[in-house]
């Protein structure tokens, strides 16, 4: 197809590479080079989308981010696609494919359209609010086909299968905007030997200056912008990230910066990031984010064939393309003959300038003349006409201040309407950062609030538009952020090259937002202020009328600067009209408050590569090689992945576990308990350390002995527990659980750095350094004097409760006689790159006994069996040692106060009636009570039955032959033998007896022999 | 699975050593024809002792340079190397010392024959690995693991720093213009293992032995 407003040999583009692309299922022809708007322009599709709340058709508007209507799906896959893409800023590549995100069925044919125009004037702000609240059942009816009528864009179906990474950056100076400004900025800072990132979302560095006519040092300004760059380039320490957008300014000169690396190149490549965002920490930022172009709200403002007058410049000069072939331009200022310049130069028809203005006088409106353009002086676009497109302007005579229509309107015929009401600094992140944007009369727009941030601005961004001046400022700023962050020494030696311009002379601008109509607002026709929102000044006319006060208030009412373009383009207009309506001036009035991000940014960037099995870190014992190949199922317990079972074939979970159990409560098992939290104590204090720290008295626990221990935080309530050997009278080494390891560390370090720095103490910790196998039940002494050497197993050299040196297969090793499962058991300890090798062995020797490996659940049901606790299970720190019965564990005669014995004197956790953990046994022996079942006395009692505690551990025991489960029932100590209940949400109600929580070897003579 | 085997002294039993990264079989991988502008070694097998005391004890100073044969650094985040000796700053009152396999046990015994008062070492041989990653590359593949500022200006050589890498904590150290250490630990080795491979794909991964 041919691109019939295609300036041949014009703009940045290439004309001698075509691409082919296809919008909306249909195939065009475009130039590499070319942005997909560029694209649509140069084959006149006028109608790219529909809007939200009339299904109006809308074109494109500008030329920039702050497009509000070319906003695409790109993509042909459900896997690759991206939503919400602006067509303004998407580079062409060959076999794009994209569509339009709004329009039902299409944009072409609308079904919504014929709803707009009839409820056009029924749809007032609230329209959703006040139609579809009730009945408040048929909400999400309503919501699926508002949805799928309005909505912007759609979340893709399949999974992404590209790469998202991020990349850390610290440098002196940032420069956000490669424009005149960041690019003079950059060079100032970066000739100083400086640490300079320059980020820029634009695909070449230049900013304006990439269609600018205005010559720098005589020479194109294309020229200067590409000496720059190759001296930036050559800098050793300056970074360039074209295609970068800053998204997020925060705190610490924090800046979020995402780059598409390969969205340019095809939807696919496959071996590179497709995006990534970069992470910087800067000494110093400049903000050269430059302005955008505020369009003039009149009548049918949104019809294809408006646009930003500086847009047509970027089209024209940069892309090659003249949307249209006769122009109507209306502006308030100088600039905008700019574009009217422009497009004479491309050959096009300029039926009329408009200025609203009566006595302009600058240098453009004097070359225009010259020209013979027709002006209209005192004059206002007041409502374009068109059905799909522009077909007319209707021109009226103004007051002089713009506010009143003071003669008859006259009809221009024309395609193109173009406006410029001024410049509207792009104050986006410095708002990041919690400065509110102030009003400047000067330069009728809103310029950066005062920041905390360590940032300096230049050009644009300050309301600085003369093309000197922006550079003179960068200059500035960047030689001012080099000193501040150390270069100032050298900055004497180092002079920045003068840039020479002259600026044409320009004459004051006029405060215009809208253009008045003959009509009243509210009768004429539709003047836009929000695009994407359908937000018009008559809209915003009524909010107020209806009491909006606040302009927070009147953007949440009317959805002003909701879209994805955040109102780039429309909220200063909207804030002026929302001023007049209320009487108030626009400082008064005014601004909302912009936040993070500055344009949409991807999940897959925000993710990374923390996603998928890099998601968060899997923790493995050196064993685990072994686990996987003899089938263990896993439980993840903390981030470690721990053996759950082991199951054989044809077993499920239940019948694997019975059989574990009775493995070890018969002949021998074995556990992987590597991952117990172990700290390493030294130092003279250790013991003094520990009795303070532990609920229990360490004063005479000897080397070679071992001993079990509750920790308290402050409050009384149990958080950890494990066993502490002692190996010498300076030398603990402490377990902790699997899960509290971590925690407990900083906690002794805590104690130990702020309250008791005193004390002689140092701690380690060896979590990783130890690998840790339990061999238990009857033949564990068995098995392991098969591989043991240097050591005594006998129950009277070796008693419970000790620990000793030992080989073991040939590795030096600690042995615990510590129990878990209440049978006689060999905890090893073995450096771990010794692990599996030492696991191995005890799997050799032990098959004789069909030792077992067994996991988790049967390490859980063993325990249960003899009533042990699991801090985290069944405690959940509102539990005492007292609520455990676990006085015996509570040292009553230390001389020193330890961590939570005050708190046990508070009335409430003295008192007697408090829950307490105890046994339960279901009177139906096969079947197990959920753990968590509410525990009521009276199961009749009306609703709402009072709740006196609930199961905490509930298993099948398969030695007993009956289920066992432990509870905390209040009172529970003096209720034994009674019978409670457990309502279920199933109906049923079980019943249980309350007994002692061990269930087995209640003596506890199988560990000691 | 590499079968490394080791004869204790005190045993004359074989007895099969495997560092944190054995499964990944690294030794095969590095047969294999590589390309790539990132280099990765794992340093297996080396003696690691943590040692604690306070530093302005000038008899706990003077005992430990005496055994060591240098003094302790005591700039933040400093090292020294001496004598197939690393000893790295980790704390005002720390630091972890690297020695070949085999030495730390050795070397433990001796500074524990020397030093009195109030100390702490311990060995922790077991519970980590060192990572060498080095190319040109290698910087960058650091800067998308980790925060900190890995610049030359700030993070020289010699220079180590204890700090978050991914969702793990590793000892960083820069051993030259493209070279870094990683001190891992064992547990969390597979998923740096994983991750490094991830993070170094678009650069072409070169495993050396």
């Amino acid at each position: 197809m041919s691109q019939q407003y295609r300036l041949q040999g014009r703009g940045r583009v290439d004309h001698g590479k075509p691409l082919s692309f296809i919008f909306n299922g249909k195939t065009y022809q475009g130039l590499a080079g070319d942005t997909i708007a560029s694209a649509l322009l140069a084959n006149g599709v006028d109608v790219v989308g529909r809007s939200f709340k009339y299904s109006r058709p809308r074109g494109i508007m500008a030329a920039g981010a702050e497009e509000p209507n070319c906003i695409l799906q790109v993509g042909s896959t459900e896997a690759t696609m991206i939503p919400n893409i602006r067509g303004t800023q998407a580079e062409l590549y060959d076999g794009l494919t994209a569509s339009s995100t709004n329009g039902w069925p299409n944009v072409d044919k609308d079904i919504m359209g014929v709803v707009g125009k009839l409820g056009g004037s029924m749809m007032p702000p609230g329209f959703y609010y006040k139609t579809f609240m009730y009945p408040e059942s048929m909400w999400p009816t309503y919501e699926k086909m508002i949805r799928k009528a309005a909505g912007l864009g759609r979340v893709p179906k399949d999974k992404d299968p590209d790469t998202y990474d991020k990349l850390n950056h610290h440098c002196d100076v940032l420069v956000v905007g490669g424009g005149a400004a960041g690019l003079a900025a950059a060079l100032a800072a970066g000739r100083r030997g400086a640490r300079v990132i320059l980020v820029d979302e634009q695909n070449e560095f230049g900013g304006h200056l990439l269609h600018s006519t205005q010559p720098i040092n005589g020479q194109a300004p294309g020229l200067w912008v590409a000496n720059a760059v190759k001296e930036l380039q050559g800098l050793p320490d300056v970074t360039l990230l074209p295609r970068s957008t800053a998204a997020g300014y925060y705190d610490q000169n924090f800046v979020t910066v995402l780059e598409r690396r390969t969205d340019h190149l095809g939807e696919r490549v496959s071996g590179k990031t497709r995006q990534r965002l970069h992470r910087i920490r800067a000494r110093r930022v400049v903000l050269a984010t430059g302005a955008h172009e505020r369009p003039l709200v009149y009548g049918n403002n949104d019809l294809p064939g408006n646009l930003v007058a500086g847009a047509l410049s970027t089209y024209v000069n940069r892309y090659g393309v003249a949307p249209g072939n006769s122009l109507v331009l209306m502006t308030c200022n100088d600039y905008g003959y700019q574009a009217a310049l422009d497009w004479l130069d491309a050959g096009r028809k300029l039926v009329a300038v408009v200025d609203s203005r009566h006595r302009p006088e600058g240098a453009r409106y004097r070359a225009l003349k010259a020209r013979g353009a027709r002006i209209y002086t005192g004059h206002g676009v007041i409502e374009a006409t068109g059905k799909k497109r522009v077909t007319g302007a209707r021109v009226a005579a103004l007051s002089s201040d713009g506010s009143q229509v003071t003669g008859a309107a006259e009809q221009l015929a024309c395609d193109t309407i173009a406006s410029s009401g001024g410049w509207s600094p792009v104050v986006h992140l410095t708002a990041h950062t919690g400065a509110r944007p102030v009003w400047n009369d000067d330069i009728i727009g809103f310029v950066p609030g005062e920041s905390v941030q360590k940032q300096l601005l230049a050009g644009g961004i300050q309301g600085t538009y003369a093309l000197s001046a922006v550079l003179a400022e960068g200059l500035t700023a960047g030689r001012a952020a080099a000193d501040a962050t150390g270069y100032g020494d050298i900055s004497a030696q180092v002079q920045d090259a003068g840039i020479k311009t002259e600026d044409p002379q320009e004459d004051a601008a006029q405060a215009l937002f809208l253009v008045p109509h003959s009509k009243l607002v509210s009768r004429a026709p539709k003047q836009f202020v929000d695009y994407q929102n359908d937000v018009t000044a008559a809209g915003i006319e009524l909010a107020v009328r209806e009491g909006f006060e606040s302009i927070e208030h009147i953007k949440r009412y009317t959805a002003m600067g909701f879209g994805t373009d955040q109102g780039k383009l429309g909220n200063i207009n909207g804030m002026a009209i929302a001023a007049r309506a209320m009487g108030k001036t626009i400082p008064e009035t005014g601004t909302t408050v912009f936040r993070p991000n500055y344009t949409p940014v991807t999940f897959g960037a925000l993710a990374g590569r923390d996603a998928h099995h890099l998601f968060d870190p899997a923790r493995f014992t050196a064993m685990h090689a072994w686990h996987v190949n003899n089938g263990a199922e896993f439980e993840d317990v903390g981030q470690w992945k721990r053996p759950w079972y082991f199951p054989q074939t044809g077993e499920d979970m239940h019948q694997a576990v019975n059989r574990e159990c009775l493995a070890v409560r018969n002949s021998v098992g074995i556990l992987d308990a590597s991952t117990l939290g172990k700290i390493d104590i030294q130092g003279a204090d250790a013991r003094e350390f520990l009795s303070r720290i532990y609920t229990n008295a360490w004063a005479k626990l000897s080397p070679g002995n071992c001993r079990y221990g509750l920790m308290c935080k402050e409050d009384g309530m149990v958080f950890d527990d494990g066993v502490t050997a002692c190996i010498n009278d300076n030398h603990f080494i402490m377990t902790t659980t699997t899960g509290g390891a971590a925690g407990v560390l900083q906690w002794l370090e805590l104690w130990h750095q702020t309250e008791w720095p005193e004390l002689e103490v140092y701690f380690s910790s060896v979590t990783d350094h130890w690998s840790t196998m339990t061999v238990t039940g009857p033949n564990s002494r068995k098995v392991l004097e098969k591989i043991c050497e240097n050591v005594d197993l006998s129950g009277e050299a070796f008693p419970f409760m000790g620990w000793r040196d030992a080989t073991v297969a040939g590795v030096k090793a600690r042995i615990f006689r510590i129990s878990f499962t209440g049978e006689l058991s060999f905890e090893i300890n073995v450096q771990a790159n010794y692990g599996l090798h030492t696991w191995e062995a005890v799997m050799e020797a032990g098959a004789e006994f069909n030792i077992t490996p067994y996991g988790t659940e049967t390490m859980h049901v063993l325990r249960a069996e003899k009533g042990f606790i699991i801090v985290g299970q069944d405690t959940d720190g509102s539990v005492t040692p007292f609520d455990l019965g676990m006085d015996w564990c509570v040292g009553k005669t230390k001389p020193f106060p330890f961590i939570g014995q005050r708190s046990w004197s508070r009335s409430d956790t003295a008192r007697t009636d408090r829950k307490q953990l105890v046994g339960l046994k279901c009177k139906e022996a096969n079947t197990v009570i959920p753990e968590g079942a509410q525990i009521v006395l009276d199961p009749n009692h009306p609703v709402p039955v009072p709740m006196v505690g609930h199961v905490s551990s509930s298993y099948y025991s398969a030695s007993l032959g009956h289920n066992i489960a432990m509870g905390v029932v209040k009172g529970g100590l003096n209720r034994m033998g009674e019978t409670v209940y457990c309502p279920l949400a199933d109906g049923r109600v079980l019943e249980a007896e309350i007994t002692s929580p061990i269930f087995y070897d209640p003596k506890g003579e199988r560990q000691h022999v | 699975m590499s079968n490394n085997t080791a004869k204790l002294t005190e045993t004359q039993t074989d007895v099969r050593v495997e560092s944190p990264l054995y499964h990944a079989n690294l030794a095969a991988l590095a047969k294999k024809d590589q390309q790539g502008e990132v280099v990765l070694r794992e340093k297996a097998q080396l003696g690691h002792l943590v040692l604690r005391g306070n530093v302005n004890n000038e008899l706990f100073a003077k005992t430990v340079e005496k055994v060591l044969g240098v003094a302790l650094p005591t700039t933040p985040c400093s090292s020294v190397e001496h004598n197939q000796l690393l000893v790295q700053w980790l704390a005002p009152d720390e630091w972890l010392i690297i020695t070949e396999g085999g030495r730390e046990g050795p070397l433990e015994a001796r500074l524990r024959e020397h030093l009195t008062g109030h100390y702490s070492l311990v060995d922790v041989s077991g519970g980590q690995t060192v990572l060498a990653l080095s190319g040109p590359k290698a910087e960058l593949v650091i800067r998308k693991s980790c925060h900190y500022d890995v610049h030359m200006s700030n993070l020289p050589t010699g220079k180590c720093v204890g700090t978050t890498f991914a969702k793990s904590a590793v000892l960083l150290r820069r051993t030259g213009a493209d070279s870094f250490e990683l001190v891992i630990r064992r547990s969390f080795a597979d998923y740096l293992w994983m991750w490094l491979q991830d993070a170094s794909r678009e650069y072409g991964l070169v495993i050396e032995k």
